[in-house]
C-alpha cells in the first residue's frame, strides 16, 4: 500500500490510510474505463459529501460519529478462500446445507465468490447467476446498463464510498418471460476483523419474468468493528414479478450498512423482506420507486434486537405515476439495551392519482433498557389515493401470555410463542421456501437468552 | 359526475373580519427590531430591571440561533421582519370598564361579534388591540375567590411573586428562535391565576386583534392553575387582509397543578398574510389533566405544536388539533406530548383540510421517558384532500425509552368519496348539502368539542359556501 500522509479535514471526511484515492486507483485496474470512471467520480463525491450527523433527519437517531470508527478500519486481506466445502466453516457449511432446493447457488468467503451453480435449464434459456466481476467480462454490455442505475454515488456518503470501492457482487440476469420456480440462494461468510466489505447486488429482471433471491450473511463475533456494506439494485422490467430476502446473521462487531433500491415498472412487483437480527449496528436505507401505472411492492422488515444492538430502518415509498401500490410492514422485537429506529415516508407526487399506499411499524420492548423511534411520514400531493400509516409501540401481550401459561406452558415458553406469533406476521406474507424455518430457528435462539 | 365542480364551492376562505378601524396611536416603535426597541418597550411598560435584563438576554439569543429550516417556508420572513412594527401602543391605559374603551377600538370589537350578552356569560373577557390588552373584566364573584385574570403587564405589576417564579420556567427563553424574540419583545397577552379548588364553570375568553399593516404581534400569557382548581381559557385571533405580511409570534405557558382541569381553546383565523408561529406549553402536575382545543383556519402559515408535560404520575394530556388550508395557505401544526411519569395517558386526534393549492402538515411527538412506566397513548390523523392540487403531509415522531407502555399512531387520507355522496344524493340529499354534511361528519369529533358560537361559525362557514355550488 501507498504510505500516505492524511490531513485533518481529510480524516473529519473519511479519507484514512484504508480509504482514498490511490486504494480507489488499485481496485480500478484491469477494469474497464466506464467503470473506472463511474469510480473516481464516485471517490470525489464521497470526499466531498460531508459525514453523515445526527442534524441529518434521516441520521437523527444513528450517530454515525460515534457508531461507525472508519479510520480503524482497512481492506480485507486477499485470499483465495477454499473451493471446497468440506474446507468451510462449520457455521458456512451448516447454513448452505439447508439450502439445497433452489435455481442456483453462490457461496462468498470474504467476498469472494468460492462456489458458484446454476440449473443447467435456467442457463440454457438465458438466466444468468454470476459474480459481478465475471459478469463484466462475460456481459460486459447488461452489466454497464444497469450498474448504478438505482444506487448510485449521489444517493449519499455511504452509497459514494460502495461505488468507488467495491470489490465484489452478485449478477442475476433473466431473460423476458423466464419464470424460476426455486429461489437463488446466495450465502456469505466474513471471517476477517476489522476489515471493510463492500459488495453489489444487481438483479434485472427483464419484462414478464419472474425471480426469487434470498441473501445471507452469517461470520463469528468480532472484537473489532468489521464493516459490511452493501448496494442493492433491484429492477423489474413491465409485469415482472422479482422477490427479495436478506437475511443478516453476521456475528457481533459488525457495522452493516444497506443501500437498496427498487425500480418497478408497469405493471412489475418487487417484494423486499429485509431480517436484521445480527452484527452491532445495522442500517438499512430502502428506496421503492413505482415508475409505472400497475407497479406494486410489498416492503418487509423483520428485526429482534438484543445486547447493545442497534437496527435503523429507513424506508421510503415514491409514487410517481398513477394506479401504482406500495404496503410497507416493519416488526421488531427489543430485548436488552438494544434500540430499533423506523423512518418511513410515503411520497405521492402531484398526479399519482388512485395511489394506493400503506406503512406499518410495530414494535415490541421486551426489557425496560430497549427503546424504539418510530417515525412513519406522509407527504400527499394528490387527492385521489387511499393512503394510511401506523405505528406502534409496546409491550408483551400479558392477556396472550397468561392465557397460555393457563394451558399449562411456562412463561418462557409462552413469551416465546407470544413473540414468534407477533414476528410470524411478517414471514408469512413473503413464504419462501426456507426462510421462515431459518428465521424463527435464529430468533428462538436469541429468545433462549431472554432472562 | 363533475365532482371537483361541486367540491370547489367548500370554501372557508370568506374572510368577514376584513375591515381597518382608523385608530391613532399614541406611540409606536420605528419598524424592524433592535435593542432600541426592547428598551423603549420595557420603559413604556415601567418594568422591574430583572425584565429588561431578561428581556437583552433574549434578543441576544434570538440573534445567535438560525432561522428554523424545516415546518412552513420562512424564506421571505427575514425580509418582513424588517419591515414590521415591533411595538404600537393604542391607548394610554388598560381599561376594566368597557365605557372607558375609545370607540374605534370598542367599534372593532362590537364588528368582530363579542356583543354585550355574549360578554355577560363569559366568567371574564379580554381584549388585546396591536400590542397591549385595551380591555380586561372579571366577573365580581370570581374576583371575590381570588381568581386573576389581568394582562400580562398587570401581572407583573400586582402578583410580582407569582409572576417571577412561573414566568419563561415552562417555555424558556432559548426553547427555539421564535420564543427568544417574543421574550425579547413580548406585550400584551394574560395572566391568569385560579385559586386551589376554585372551579369556573363559564370560560374566560380573549381576543385578540391586529389593525394597522405591517404589524408583529407578541403576545405572552401565564396560566397557573392551581391544585384542584378547573377552568376554561378560549382565545380567537383575527385581523384585516393586507397586501403586505403581518407577524403574529405569541409564547403561551400553562401550569396545571395536583388534580387540577384545564383546558386552552385557540381559534386561530388571522387573515391570509399574516405568520403566525407560536410556542404553547402546558405542564401537568400529578392527577392533573390539561386539553389544547386547537382550530387553525387562517393565517399565511402557521407553526404551532402545542404541547404537554406529564410531569406527575396519572398526569392526562389531550390535544384536539383541527386545521383548514385553502389556497396560499400552509398550516404546519399538531402536537408534543411527553411522559415522564408513571401511569400518563395522552390522546391527540387531528383533522385537517386541504383545498385549492392549500397544505396542512401535521407534525408531532410523543415521547415516553424511561420510568414513565404503564405510559398509555394514542395519535390519530386524518386529512381530507378537496382538489388534486391540495397537499398534505404527517410527520410523526415517536421515542420510546419504557417497555411497560403503550402508545399508537394512525393516520389516513382520503377525499370525499364518491360512494358517500352518491348515496347521500340518491337519497334526495341535494349535492351541496351533501358535501356540507361530510365535510361537516369529518370534523365533527372536533367541532362539538367548540364552544357552541364557534361552532356555529364553522358550519355557517361551510354551509354558506355549499350554495350555488351545483354547476
Amino acid at each position: 500500500m501507498v504510505d500516505m500522509v492524511i490531513t485533518e479535514s481529510q480524516a473529519t471526511q473519511g479519507v484514512t490510510e484504508a480509504f482514498n484515492a490511490a486504494s480507489v486507483e488499485l481496485l480500478t485496474k484491469g477494469e474497464p474505463a466506464w467503470l473506472r470512471e463511474g469510480r473516481e467520480q464516485a471517490w470525489s463525491v464521497y470526499e466531498q459529501t460531508p459525514m453523515p450527523n445526527t442534524r441529518l433527519e434521516e441520521w437523527r437517531y444513528t450517530d454515525l460519529t460515534r457508531l461507525l470508527q472508519l479510520a480503524s478500519l482497512r481492506l480485507p486481506e486477499v485470499e483465495v478462500g477454499p473451493g471446497s466445502a468440506s474446507t468451510w466453516p462449520d457455521r458456512l457449511r451448516e447454513t448452505t446445507e439447508q439450502n439445497r432446493e433452489a435455481a442456483g447457488h453462490i457461496v462468498l468467503i470474504d467476498g469472494h465468490v468460492v462456489h458458484a451453480d446454476i440449473d443447467p435449464v435456467l442457463a440454457e434459456q438465458g438466466v444468468i447467476l454470476d459474480s459481478l466481476h465475471d459478469a463484466l467480462t462475460l456481459h460486459p454490455e447488461l452489466v454497464k446498463e444497469h450498474l448504478g442505475s438505482a444506487v448510485s454515488a449521489d444517493d449519499g456518503k455511504l452509497e459514494a464510498l460502495n461505488m468507488a470501492m467495491w470489490a465484489d457482487g452478485i449478477f442475476v440476469y433473466v431473460p423476458s418471460a423466464v419464470r424460476l420456480d426455486l429461489p437463488i440462494r446466495v450465502t456469505r461468510w466474513i471471517s476477517q476483523a476489522g476489515a471493510a466489505y463492500f459488495s453489489r447486488v444487481l438483479i434485472v429482471a427483464e419484462a414478464q419474468s419472474q425471480v426469487s433471491y434470498v441473501d445471507e450473511v452469517v461470520s463469528d463475533d468480532f472484537d473489532t468493528q468489521t464493516l459490511k456494506s452493501s448496494a442493492v439494485e433491484l429492477v423489474a422490467g413491465a409485469g415482472a414479478v422479482l422477490q427479495y430476502v436478506t437475511v443478516q446473521r453476521a456475528g457481533s462487531g459488525v457495522f452493516v450498512h444497506s443501500a437498496q433500491r427498487t425500480l418497478a415498472e408497469r405493471d412489475a412487483r418487487i417484494d423486499t423482506l429485509n431480517v436484521g437480527l445480527g452484527g452491532s449496528v445495522h442500517r438499512v436505507d430502502l428506496n421503492a420507486k413505482l415508475l409505472g401505472p400497475g407497479a406494486n411492492s410489498e416492503m418487509l422488515g423483520l428485526y429482534f434486537g438484543d445486547g447493545n444492538q442497534h437496527f435503523d430502518f429507513n424506508t421510503s415509498q415514491d409514487h410517481t405515476e398513477p394506479n401504482t401500490g406500495s404496503d410497507l410492514l416493519y416488526k421488531g422485537a427489543l430485548d436488552g439495551a438494544s434500540r430499533a429506529v423506523f423512518r418511513g415516508i410515503i411520497r405521492v407526487l402531484p398526479g399519482a392519482q388512485r395511489t394506493d399506499a400503506y406503512q406499518t411499524n410495530r414494535n415490541l420492548l421486551l426489557s425496560s433498557g430497549a427503546r424504539a423511534d418510530s417515525l412513519p411520514n406522509l407527504e400527499i400531493e394528490a387527492d385521489d389515493v387511499k393512503c394510511s400509516h401506523g405505528a406502534t409501540v409496546g409491550e408483551l401481550d400479558t392477556e396472550a401470555k397468561f392465557y397460555l401459561m393457563s394451558r399449562g406452558l411456562d412463561k418462557v415458553q409462552a413469551e416465546r410463542l407470544v413473540v414468534l406469533g407477533f414476528l410470524g406476521e411478517v414471514l408469512s406474507r413473503l413464504p419462501l421456501g426456507g426462510v421462515i424455518e431459518k428465521v424463527t430457528g435464529a430468533i428462538e435462539e436469541k429468545l433462549s437468552q431472554h432472562g | 359526475m363533475p365532482e371537483n365542480e361541486t367540491i370547489q364551492g367548500l370554501d372557508l376562505d370568506e374572510y368577514k373580519y376584513d375591515f381597518v378601524t382608523e385608530v391613532d396611536p399614541v406611540y409606536r416603535a420605528q419598524r424592524g427590531l433592535s435593542e432600541e426597541v426592547v428598551r423603549q418597550i420595557s420603559q413604556h411598560k415601567e418594568e422591574p430591571d430583572w425584565m429588561l435584563d431578561f428581556r437583552l438576554k433574549a434578543l441576544e439569543v434570538y440573534e445567535s440561533k438560525p432561522m428554523p429550516k424545516w415546518g412552513g417556508d420562512l424564506d421571505g420572513l427575514e425580509q418582513v421582519l424588517d419591515e414590521i412594527y415591533f411595538y404600537v401602543r393604542p391607548q394610554d391605559r388598560m381599561q376594566h370598564s368597557w365605557e372607558d374603551v375609545p370607540d374605534e377600538i370598542k367599534d372593532t370589537f362590537e364588528k368582530l361579534g363579542i356583543p354585550e350578552a355574549e360578554r355577560e356569560v363569559l366568567a371574564g373577557v379580554g381584549a388585546q388591540y396591536e400590542s397591549e390588552m385595551v380591555y380586561h373584566s372579571l366577573r365580581e364573584e370570581w374576583e371575590k375567590q381570588g381568581v386573576i385574570f389581568d394582562s400580562i403587564e398587570d401581572g407583573l405589576k400586582n402578583h410580582p411573586e407569582l409572576f417571577r417564579e412561573h414566568f419563561g420556567t415552562i417555555i424558556p427563553t432559548a426553547d427555539n428562535k421564535f420564543s427568544a424574540m417574543n421574550s425579547a419583545v413580548w406585550s400584551g397577552g394574560s395572566f391568569v391565576y385560579i385559586p386551589k379548588g376554585v372551579s369556573l364553570d363559564t370560560p374566560l375568553q380573549a381576543y385578540f386583534r391586529v389593525n394597522q399593516e405591517r404589524m408583529g404581534q407578541f403576545e405572552r400569557t401565564l396560566i397557573i392553575v392551581d391544585e384542584g382548581a378547573q377552568a376554561h381559557y378560549i382565545e380567537g385571533c383575527t385581523a384585516p387582509v393586507y397586501s403586505t405580511e403581518s407577524f403574529h409570534s405569541g409564547v403561551i405557558e400553562i401550569v396545571v397543578k395536583k388534580n387540577a382541569r384545564f383546558r386552552y381553546t385557540t381559534i386561530q383565523n388571522w387573515s391570509n398574510n399574516m405568520y403566525n408561529l407560536v410556542t404553547q406549553r402546558a405542564i401537568v402536575e400529578e392527577g392533573a389533566n390539561m386539553e389544547w382545543l386547537d382550530g387553525n383556519l387562517g393565517s399565511k402559515l402557521t407553526m404551532k405544536y402545542p404541547s404537554c408535560y406529564l410531569m406527575g404520575e396519572g398526569a392526562h394530556g389531550e390535544i384536539l388539533s383541527i386545521a383548514y388550508s385553502g389556497d396560499g395557505q400552509h398550516q404546519d401544526t399538531g402536537g408534543k406530548v411527553v411522559h415522564a411519569a408513571p401511569h400518563t395517558t395522552s390522546s391527540i386526534v387531528s383533522k385537517s383540510i386541504s383545498k385549492g393549492h392549500g397544505r396542512s402538515t401535521y407534525r408531532g411527538l410523543l415521547k415516553v421517558h424511561e420510568g414513565a412506566h404503564h405510559a398509555r397513548s394514542n395519535v390519530e390523523c386524518d386529512a381530507l384532500l378537496i382538489n388534486e392540487t391540495s397537499r398534505t403531509d404527517t410527520y410523526p415522531y415517536i421515542e420510546i425509552e419504557e417497555n411497560d407502555a403503550n402508545v399508537g399512531h394512525e393516520a389516513s387520507v382520503s377525499r370525499i368519496g364518491e360512494e358517500q355522496l352518491f348515496y347521500l344524493t340518491s337519497r334526495g340529499i341535494p349535492e351541496d348539502e351533501a358535501m356540507a354534511m361530510i365535510v361537516r361528519g369529518f370534523i365533527e369529533p372536533i367541532a362539538k368539542e367548540l364552544p357552541l358560537e364557534y361552532a356555529v361559525e364553522l358550519n355557517r362557514l361551510i354551509e354558506l359556501e355549499m350554495e350555488g355550488s351545483v354547476g
